[in-house]
């Protein structure tokens, strides 16, 4: 059934014209008996252009559809049929016009052609012929007027009864062939390929079905007393029914499909697992949709599932194989079972009289030994030992113990009167009865204190007593008083509690747990060894082998990259040294007793030969840039050349010298120094090499790392909230972009991330671009295109000032003022400035500090000025450990913060609701 | 040669390439201006029109019924990115934001493969030519293929079969060539496209880049010619398109400038001698390959709010038909001929409530795929009844 070819498509009325439109194709035509037009002496204004072409019409041309012709006779019948043909035009018309119609009842406004019928008539006799259409008994009530002629909706059949009369009635007229198209309609037996819009399924899809529902008869007695009623509005009705449960929009004759209204109870029929609503296979696919969320109605999308229907999640019927495919079943099943809206609502599940969040939903149910088949209902949950059990009744189960979820077991919880308690719940009389024959001493009303394990002690006495599910026989004991014994599968709790930590989070919460924190930067800006820090800091593994070996060849490469700017920089100054030195010579040669050793064109700089064509073959390299390429494989042929020409003296001599090549980063010495440790093949990069390594982070630009806080200390008594942030997790994403234009296209896919990092070097503002601006200013510009980028209109932003410790030794030297942007820096500096450096205990600030101060006073007062709003500033020495963790924490912190304020506005509103406007933003 | 010296050389050739083209662009616009091509095109089409009126053909009409949405594919979680139909079978393929390519059904609209993908920053899919894989690029810089007949892993998840590794940055568009499976055209931030042999999963070619007259900003879009597969068309930030054969990575044949903004999209139109571009300027322009000029603007006022951008363009099966879609949620069927709107899918009943990102029509024509930021696709087929003699 492809529907695609059977509804006519663009092609179809296309095909003929095709040639004659096309652009360029050669006239291959008779001659033509008329003068065409020819291009070349153009006379501009002889041209009327715009005139012509707007002539043409714009619609309701003779190629158009059979145009409803005005109506003139107010004839009610015949209008009504005319009405009737021009859904008729094809079953997909149909439903749009009920669409439309239904979205706003009774107010009916068509667009197009037909908006100069707009009435309220056309509207109900558009309700009444689709609600016969499909047996929308209810609503035709709405139509009173009509109830009259299209005989009475109250019921179906009786409906149907009356299209069916309404057809014989007009048997000889002429519109009989539209009336027949219109049964078929009707029928709904128009090939399923045919075009429907019911799998639409939005908003509107969604009103359609709340008007329909039955709860919308009560309606009826109102609406028939005063016609329409013009205050009849779709948020009543909508408010209606988010509390009732939902019910199938129409009900037919008993046991037939609710849908096409044929079949009886022995015709196989597929279920929504919402309304409870039965579809006959015909209909089904149509009236299901896509199926984004299992088998549900388009109309139920979105919607919690009866929960007794909660069995047959992702079990699917002989039906569903049979119209589709394999795959496909697949993909619904595992909507149907994964979906988040048709997990079992936590807030209907109570334990210890406590109803849950999702977090400890997901807790409970992803413990190695979960209760199973959990309903909706109130149980208790006994954490010392695993004991759960319904509320009021006898342990059913013995689940994982030491779970956080629920409230405190109560004494009462099982409903015992034994007087015996188990961990502060006072047992029934089967489990006393087990506990006699399992040979525990129970007399006196002991209180006992029981592991998971099955140890018991009784209250206030250290030494234990035994075990209850020691002896072979208490098992039986228990099987046969239907009490729960604990699981094999349950053994230590330190392995479970380990399991717990790892254990995977279920798809639907991960969406709603994972915080999304991006992280930006210009080049340089060090945002990259915070994303590197961040690794190390919380993750178990930071790099994994791979990754490992790939840092190990980039880091090898750039050692590389560095020596030949070292040996390029050798070059210049030997060439210097030498025109000195010939200088030199030269002005000794004018005096008459000048040595001639000029010859000797040696420098301090000089390199034998061996090493010179090493050194002009890997400049040649650099140059073409293609080092990447050669040098992974021939770091162990040159390796001992390597390290023989950095031992050399000349390349020594150089490197004293490295503050003068300006193209020699600074980490450059960190790694040159142990060259010769390095460019071994059997090297391994410690974390301190990784995070001094250049472009170890994706090249590409993005590169993201999921993580969550570690708990701050062990020991530390873990309430609820604490374990509640384990579970919330936080991804750090870090972006890099080449060229920062306007260009950031790629940014509005961030409009989900929860705050914005952004990342400048504090050391930068003596720095110049390749171009000549400072690059404090390029960050400053780059800056301020995120934050008026409008996808983070609403973003927080955290700055992170990088390199504070560079800073501060460089503040001392060059003055902050060097970046025009800073010029205005007149710190208050004390005299004694000795002084105050040798003990820190004195409270005035370092120059540092006021420059950093100063800085983030800069950006704050640039951010408030572009949006309005408080920026976060901290600053960040990036090779310490402490001081980014600090920083992320800050960040969280502010995530945090922003969910306190928004519950804060909402409990708000909740509470002063009358005086909400007053405190609307 | 120092380094340095060498640095300095390349700043100053780049100086003087930017300076020419500084000049170049002046001296067509000169040319425009004397020789009235613009008018002279218009005339043409004009005469066009003319002619196709003697015929006693005149505009397409489109009732508000006759463009329904037949279908409506629900089941991502987040923006829809890219669609893409497969050749034969009604199948399409949608990338969306919550990191999963979804396969669906169009007849059953039904999933039959969901995918999830390891970077959920995925920005443009393609269905090979047999409809055997699918292809997937983004933020992450590679492409990835996926087999969509392997075995899927422990959790469920499809493996990817082929990484497509090389881009210096993401991918913004990726199209098989259509002759057999195994080559495949992607564009990317790096301002170069890159021509792929999937089966050793190396590049083949790469056209622009640094040293080469390529792209000067992002490139956003690659259309690859469906008469002759060796010819294809990119769109870049740069404002221009650009026509490349593969057999020459060089240079580009031709640059088509025109555009005021960022061109989005562009897709060839059916004939192969033409080529339709979507911008950021809010036009739709038609250009000429073998001329190099622009045959055509389409461009709809908009009173004096913001220019809705034009994301996502694709021709009717005769050509007649450009449907074009905004940033605003409206989707223009434009008639190409006249460049008049016939049709907004836009104020139609169903239509999308957000950003349409991505729209794809069927190999046979029959029907019309739009994706959309509203987390949704939908399926547009020609639902009025028209006389067929």
């Amino acid at each position: 059934m492809p529907p695609p070819k059977e509804v006519a498509g663009f092609p179809s009325k296309e095909n003929d014209e095709d040639q004659q439109y096309s652009f360029a194709v050669e006239y291959t035509g008779p001659p033509v008996t008329y003068d065409i037009p020819r291009a070349v002496p153009i006379n501009v204004e002889k041209i009327p252009v715009a005139a012509v072409v707007s002539k043409v019409p714009l619609s309701n041309t003779e190629l158009h559809i059979p145009v409803v012709p005005p109506i003139l006779a107010p004839d009610r019948n015949k209008f009504s049929k005319e009405l009737l043909l021009q859904p008729t035009v094809s079953p997909t018309s149909v439903i749009a016009f009920e669409e439309r119609v239904s979205e706003d009842t009774n107010n009916c406004l068509l667009s197009g052609e037909l908006s100069s019928y707009e009435s309220g008539e056309l509207a109900e006799l558009i309700i009444n012929n689709d609600s016969s259409s499909r047996g929308l008994a209810a609503v035709c009530s709405v139509s009173n007027e009509h109830s009259s002629k299209i005989d009475s909706c109250d019921s179906f059949d009786k409906s149907r009864g009356s299209s069916s009369r309404a057809r014989i009635s007009n048997d000889d007229d002429l519109n009989q062939a539209d009336w027949g198209s219109n049964e078929s309609v009707l029928s709904l037996d128009y090939p399923s390929s045919r075009v429907s819009s019911l799998k639409t399924g939005d908003c509107n899809n969604e009103s359609n079905g709340d008007v329909r529902r039955p709860q919308v008869v009560t309606f009826r007695d109102i609406e028939s007393e005063d016609g329409l009623d013009e205050d009849f509005s779709q948020d009543e009705v909508q408010a209606q029914v988010v509390r009732v449960k939902r019910e199938p929009q129409t009900k037919g004759k008993k046991g037939s499909c609710y849908r096409c209204f044929k079949g009886n109870r022995f015709t196989e029929k597929e279920v929504c697992i919402v309304c409870d609503a039965k579809y006959c296979s015909n209909c089904v696919l149509r009236a299901m949709g896509s199926m984004p969320e299992g088998r549900k109605c388009v109309t139920c999308i979105g919607f919690p599932i009866d929960e007794l229907k909660r069995g047959g999640l992702g079990k699917c019927s002989r039906m569903l194989k049979r119209l589709l495919n394999d795959l496909e079943v697949r993909q619904i099943m595992k909507a149907e079972k994964f979906c988040e809206a048709n997990q079992l609502p936590p807030e209907y599940i109570f334990v210890n009289g406590q109803a849950l969040s999702y977090e400890e939903l997901a807790i409970l149910q992803s413990c190695p030994n979960p209760p199973k088949k959990l309903k909706p209902g109130n149980y208790w949950y006994d954490k010392v030992s695993g004991l759960w059990g319904k509320e009021g009744q006898k342990p059913s189960k013995i689940i994982s113990p030491h779970l956080n979820v629920g409230g405190s077991l109560r004494p009462d919880a099982s409903n015992g009167n034994t007087q015996v308690f188990i961990n502060g719940r006072e047992i029934t009389k089967v489990e006393l009865r087990m506990l006699q024959l399992a040979g525990v001493q129970v007399a006196g009303n002991p209180h006992f204190w029981v592991n998971e394990d099955g140890s018991y002690q009784e209250e206030g006495q250290r030494n234990t007593k035994g075990y209850i599910w020691g002896k072979a026989g208490t098992k039986l004991v228990c099987a046969v008083l239907s009490l729960p014994v604990p699981s094999k599968s349950s053994n230590s709790c330190e392995e479970q509690l380990k399991s717990m930590t790892s254990r995977s989070v279920p798809d639907y919460l991960e969406q709603r747990t994972l915080q999304k924190i991006l992280l930006v930067g210009s080049t340089g800006s060090g945002s990259s060894t915070i994303f590197k820090q961040a690794k190390i800091l919380y993750k178990d593994v930071p790099f994994s082998e791979d990754e490992r070996e790939n840092i190990k060849l980039t880091i090898q490469t750039n050692v590389y990259g560095y020596l030949g700017i070292l040996l390029e920089g050798r070059e210049r100054f030997e060439e210097e040294s030498l025109a000195e030195m010939r200088k030199r010579i030269s002005s000794k040669e004018t005096e008459p007793e000048g040595s001639s050793d000029g010859s000797d064109s040696k420098t301090i700089y000089s390199i034998g030969p061996r090493l010179k064509s090493f050194s002009d073959w890997l400049l040649k390299t650099m140059v073409s840039g293609n080092l990447e390429a050669i040098f992974p494989a021939a770091t162990r042929e040159y390796a001992p050349l390597v390290e023989e020409l950095w031992k050399h003296a000349a390349i020594q001599e150089t490197y004293n010298r490295r503050n003068e090549l300006e193209m020699l980063p600074s980490v450059a010495s960190y790694y040159l120094e142990r060259v010769d440790e390095i460019l071994k093949t059997d090297y391994e990069p410690s974390d301190l090499d990784i995070l001094y390594a250049e472009g170890v982070t994706s090249s590409n630009g993005l590169a993201c790392v999921d993580f969550s806080f570690p708990q701050s200390s062990p020991d530390e008594n873990i309430d609820t909230a604490e374990q509640h942030d384990s579970l919330l997790r936080y991804q750090l994403i870090r972006v890099q972009a080449r060229g920062f234009g306007e260009n950031c296209k790629w940014l509005e896919m961030f409009e989900d991330v929860g705050m914005v990092i952004f990342c400048v070097s504090l050391s930068d503002y003596d720095q110049y671009s390749a171009d000549g601006t400072n690059k404090m200013l390029l960050s400053k510009k780059f800056f301020e295109t995120i934050v008026t980028h409008p996808t983070f209109e609403q973003m927080d932003f955290l700055l992170i000032l990088n390199k504070f410790d560079i800073f501060e030794e460089k503040v001392e030297r060059v003055p902050l003022t060097r970046c025009e942007w800073f010029d205005d820096f007149h710190p208050l500096i004390s005299r004694h400035r000795t002084n105050t450096n040798s003990n820190s205990i004195n409270n005035n600030p370092t120059l540092g500090q006021l420059g950093f101060h100063y800085v983030a006073v800069k950006f704050k007062r640039l951010y408030s000025s572009l949006t309005g709003r408080k920026l976060y500033v901290s600053h960040v020495k990036g090779l310490e450990p402490n001081s980014v963790d600090a920083a992320l924490k800050f960040a969280r912190e502010i995530l945090k913060w922003d969910e306190e304020r928004i519950n804060f506005s909402l409990s708000e509103h909740s509470f002063y609701s009358t005086e909400a406007s007053s405190f609307s933003h | 040669m120092s380094v340095a010296e060498l640095k300095e050389r390349h700043a100053a050739a780049i100086e003087a390439v930017n300076d020419l083209r500084e000049r170049l662009k002046q001296r067509r616009q000169q040319l425009l201006d004397a020789d009235g091509h613009k008018l002279h095109s218009f005339s043409l089409l004009y005469y066009l029109a003319g002619y196709a009126r003697s015929l006693g053909r005149s505009q397409v009409t489109f009732g508000p019924t006759d463009l329904v949405c037949c279908r409506t594919l629900q089941g991502h979680t987040g923006k829809v990115y890219s669609l893409d139909w497969t050749p034969e079978r009604d199948r399409i393929v949608s990338a969306s934001q919550d990191g999963r390519l979804i396969v669906w059904n169009a007849q059953t609209s039904q999933k039959t493969h969901a995918i999830k993908l390891p970077c959920a920053w995925v920005m443009t899919c393609a269905f090979s030519p047999t409809g055997q894989s699918v292809a997937c690029g983004g933020l992450d810089g590679m492409c990835s293929i996926f087999n969509l007949n392997s075995a899927t892993d422990r959790d469920g998840n499809l493996p990817v079969s082929v990484t497509l590794n090389g881009h210096k940055g993401y991918v913004s568009c990726c199209q098989y060539v259509p002759d057999e499976d195994i080559h495949i055209i992607t564009s990317s931030g790096d301002q170069t496209c890159v021509l792929w042999d999937i089966t050793t999963g190396l590049r083949t070619t790469v056209f622009g880049g640094e040293f080469q007259s390529g792209h000067t900003a992002d490139v956003l879009s690659v259309s690859i010619n469906g008469t002759n597969s060796r010819v294809f068309v990119s769109g870049s930030c740069d404002g221009t398109a650009r026509l490349w054969d593969t057999r020459v990575a060089s240079r580009a044949m031709r640059t088509f400038q025109g555009h005021e903004g960022d061109v989005n999209t562009l897709k060839f139109f059916p004939d192969g001698n033409r080529f339709g571009t979507g911008s950021d300027d809010g036009t739709c322009r038609l250009f000429d390959i073998r001329n190099g000029h622009q045959l055509q603007v389409y461009y709809q006022q908009h009173g004096d709010k913001e220019v809705p951008l034009v994301t996502s363009i694709a021709f009717s099966i005769s050509g007649r038909l450009l449907f074009a879609g905004y940033s605003n949620g409206d989707c223009y069927v434009w008639d190409t001929l006249l460049a008049r709107v016939v049709l907004n899918l836009g104020s139609v009943k169903n239509s999308h409530e957000n950003r349409i990102s991505c729209l794809g029509l069927s190999a046979d024509g029959s029907s019309l795929c739009t994706g959309s930021w509203d987390t949704n696709l939908k399926i547009w087929a020609f639902g009025g009844h028209r006389k067929v003699i």
